[in-house]
């Protein structure tokens, strides 16, 4: 029971992943769609665990992830090269608008990808370094400079927001 | 950032991957460096606005107070029966297919038939209405609200509240028409404010007090339709004493460690064994 529970928990993971991660709707075009990938790669992944007792589940899960971004990164090279080049992902409409929500999604797709692992997924740096086929210092440069566009963004919205007058909206009435 | 600490080793902190003994090193550098407090506090609370911005949970469990995690217990349910499910399934699967049952003998009928049996019936209710007296219509015990009192004090007592106000008329009308009825103000109790809870039936409002000792004293107000007023009736669970009781349309539940505080809000809602309830609460 408790690995359909883990299992669970991971999908739920892997879902809330490819939501932040994925910019073009286009990708996984609706929710069932959406299931069904996050089925089929959590399978394959669990179908590793059958064939081999001993294997790690939370490698099975570093699998799973890493599928899902290499079909990410597939679908986004042959966008780019059908519309020669000027294919640029942009934000899907009626998702989380949130200052931290659009700072990572404007965050390039190399430097989004390693900080979702590690913040969303839970991944450590060393597995996300497996999940992403990079190696461990090449990751944390990503995550560090992903940190830092991130904190100015952040810190560009609370200056905004400090900056609106928040009287705006009264009037004098005489 | 700062020169002498490897950023690396930071993130590696932030992101827990550092082994136990050099997560104690760096947290020893914490306490003697303040602008790599600095920066582990930002990147701690970017973690934190990016799973919440994308709704995952934070990391560490929640202290809730003792409040049940219902979706576990579903999911748990859930997954059960799934697997009973494919059990059975895959038992049925293996089963060879049975014979076709032969016939069963139909058993002649024995006893009295419907005619009679509907017979004895009416005598045996008429004779108890002699015996025993109509049903009474009158109040029955809370033992529901009794039960949804000490639930919710247990539950969400020491949460905070959601609506903040000492005023009891402004906290009521702030909960709407259904739900304003002004909490009594007992000596010795503060009155903290107010959040919703689930009552015996519906939607109940729990008012939440700080008794002398800073104790929390909450009251249960559900209103109930037709209800008929009963007196109050007290107990304890789990160490709670707990006072239950009905009048002027609504259900009253106080709960208290301390039996004082349930008596003096008991007192101050102007309800005693041989009053109805509800006499000292205002409808706004």
């Amino acid at each position: 029971m408790s690995s359909v529970r883990e299992w669970s928990d991971d999908a739920g993971a892997l879902r809330r992943f490819g939501l932040a991660l994925v910019r073009d709707d286009r990708f996984v075009f609706d929710d069932v769609a959406a299931s069904a990938l996050i089925e089929k790669l959590f399978r394959q992944a669990s179908l590793t665990l059958v064939e081999c007792p001993g294997g790690d589940r939370r490698a099975a899960r570093v699998r799973a992830f890493a599928q899902f971004v290499r079909l990410y990164r597939r679908y986004a090279r042959r966008l780019a090269l059908d519309e020669d080049g000027g294919w640029i992902e942009t934000p899907p409409s009626g998702r989380n608008c949130g200052s931290a929500a659009v700072g990572v999604r404007s965050l390039p797709l190399e430097l989004r990808e390693a900080l979702l692992l590690v913040v969303l997924a839970g991944f450590t740096h060393r597995e996300a370094a497996a999940a992403l086929d990079l190696p461990l210092a090449v990751v944390v440069d990503r995550l560090v400079r992903a940190r830092t566009r991130l904190a100015a963004h952040m810190g560009a919205a609370r200056d905004a927001a400090a900056a609106w007058p928040q009287t705006a909206h009264l009037r004098i009435v005489k | 950032m700062t020169g002498r600490v490897d950023p690396a080793e930071t993130l590696a902190y932030v992101d827990d991957c550092l082994e136990p003994e050099a997560r104690r090193d760096f947290e020893a550098r914490l306490t003697t460096d303040p602008e790599l407090r600095r920066e582990v506090a930002l990147w701690e609370s970017q973690n934190r606005a990016i799973r919440a911005a994308f709704g995952a949970p934070p990391r560490g469990a929640l202290d809730l107070g003792g409040v049940i995690n219902e979706n576990g217990a579903r999911r748990a349910g859930q997954a059960a029966r799934s697997a009973d499910d494919a059990a059975r399934i895959s038992g049925i699967a293996r089963k060879p297919r049975q014979a076709t049952c032969p016939v069963a003998k139909r058993r002649p009928p024995s006893g009295p038939g419907p005619t009679a049996r509907r017979l004895v019936g009416a005598l045996a209710l008429t004779a108890a209405l002699v015996c025993v007296g109509l049903p009474s219509v009158g109040p029955r015990p809370p033992a529901a609200l009794f039960a949804a009192g000490a639930a919710a004090a247990r539950a969400l007592a020491h949460l905070p509240v959601e609506f903040a106000a000492d005023d009891p008329a402004a906290l009521a009308q702030r909960l709407g028409p259904r739900l304003a009825l002004a909490p009594p103000l007992a000596p010795g109790l503060q009155l903290v404010g107010a959040r919703l809870a689930p009552g015996s039936r519906a939607t109940a409002t729990l008012y939440l007090y700080d008794d002398a000792r800073g104790e929390r004293v909450t009251l249960l107000v559900e209103p109930l339709d037709e209800i008929a007023a009963t007196p109050p009736q007290r107990g304890e669970i789990d160490g709670l004493s707990v006072a239950a009781w009905t009048g002027a349309g609504y259900g009253f539940a106080a709960a208290a460690a301390d039996d004082a505080d349930v008596a003096a809000l008991i007192a101050a809602a102007g309800v005693d064994d041989d009053s109805l309830a509800g006499a000292g609460a205002q409808r706004r």
